[in-house]
């Protein structure tokens, strides 16, 4: 039976090997599986600007020292 | 009569290449990498498949097992589109070698029983001994236990290597039966041709049944050992 005859056993094995773990595995492993898109809410939040909490001297431009 | 019949399962080399590199990696050229963000058809029904597959496959494993995803499915994938292009005439079937069959086996099951090992000793030791033995039969059962452990690897490499060669074989011969029958009757000939497509049929579905018990039984010791 040929498939006994072990002097191209280690070629076969290395092949299977090389496409198993590396072809094989590279690509499968570019599979993008993307989720389920989930609905937002359309309302943006406010924006925080911390600049308007306080209002400071320098915001009036006659009271800068010259 | 018996030269002929095994020759299609000598390893192929041309001019002394080993050119049984190629044939193996030839199946790989079926499915394309994905480059895009939306794909083609090709390589989007490719991964819809793998994703079904993969749900399947996957659902029974915790978090440990399902690190395994890659590999399953790859082997999946390998061992079905290398029988299913075995079908064609004349080609070379890389799962009927049982060299091929081994060196998948022995290293994936290996890699079961060391996690098991590594992560669960003691349960994984406990497997040797079902619960409830009376006393006497321990020493016998756990050689049975050993036993049915060790044969894992060569159980798998062989029934995926004596399925497929045996139905190669079987198309060898009723195609040959066919073929020395027309001459003589062109009405048998009809019937052996009809055993024929039978046959063929029955290979394709054991092509793909072959590669999914092999994956399924690695993705059980797998469940096993983790």
């Amino acid at each position: 039976m040929p498939q006994l005859d072990t002097s191209t056993w280690s070629i076969t094995i290395l092949s299977m090997i090389i496409t198993l773990f590396l072809m094989f595995q590279l690509k499968v492993s570019k599979y993008y599986f993307p989720e389920d898109p989930k609905p937002t809410l359309a309302a943006t939040p406010k924006p925080v600007t911390p600049w308007e909490k306080k209002w400071t001297k320098i915001y009036f431009p006659l009271s800068l020292p010259l | 009569m018996n030269e002929n019949l095994f020759s299609s399962f000598i390893t192929p080399v041309m001019m002394g290449l080993p050119i049984v590199i190629v044939i193996v990696m030839f199946p790989s050229i079926m499915f394309p990498s994905p480059n895009r963000l939306i794909n083609n058809r090709l390589i989007s029904i490719q991964q819809w498949l793998v994703q079904l597959t993969s749900k399947q496959m996957l659902a029974i494993h915790n978090q440990k097992g399902q690190t395994w995803a890659l590999m399953l499915m790859s082997l999946i994938l390998f061992i079905g589109s290398t029988n299913l292009l075995g079908l064609l005439p004349h080609s070379f079937t890389p799962t009927t070698q049982l060299s091929l069959n081994l060196g998948m086996a022995i290293p994936l099951w290996a890699g079961t029983v060391i996690t098991g090992f590594r992560y669960k000793t003691k349960a994984s030791l406990a497997h040797f001994l079902p619960q409830g033995t009376p006393l006497p039969l321990i020493p016998m059962l756990i050689i049975i236990e050993t036993i049915s452990l060790f044969i894992q690897p060569m159980a798998l490499a062989v029934r995926l290597t004596a399925n497929i060669t045996a139905g190669h074989l079987l198309i060898h011969l009723i195609g040959g039966a066919t073929l020395a029958l027309m001459n003589i009757s062109a009405a048998t000939a009809m019937v052996t041709f009809m055993i024929l497509i039978l046959l063929t049929i029955l290979e394709f579905a054991v092509a793909l049944i072959q590669a999914y018990v092999f994956t399924l039984l690695v993705s059980l010791y797998l469940h096993d050992n983790t």
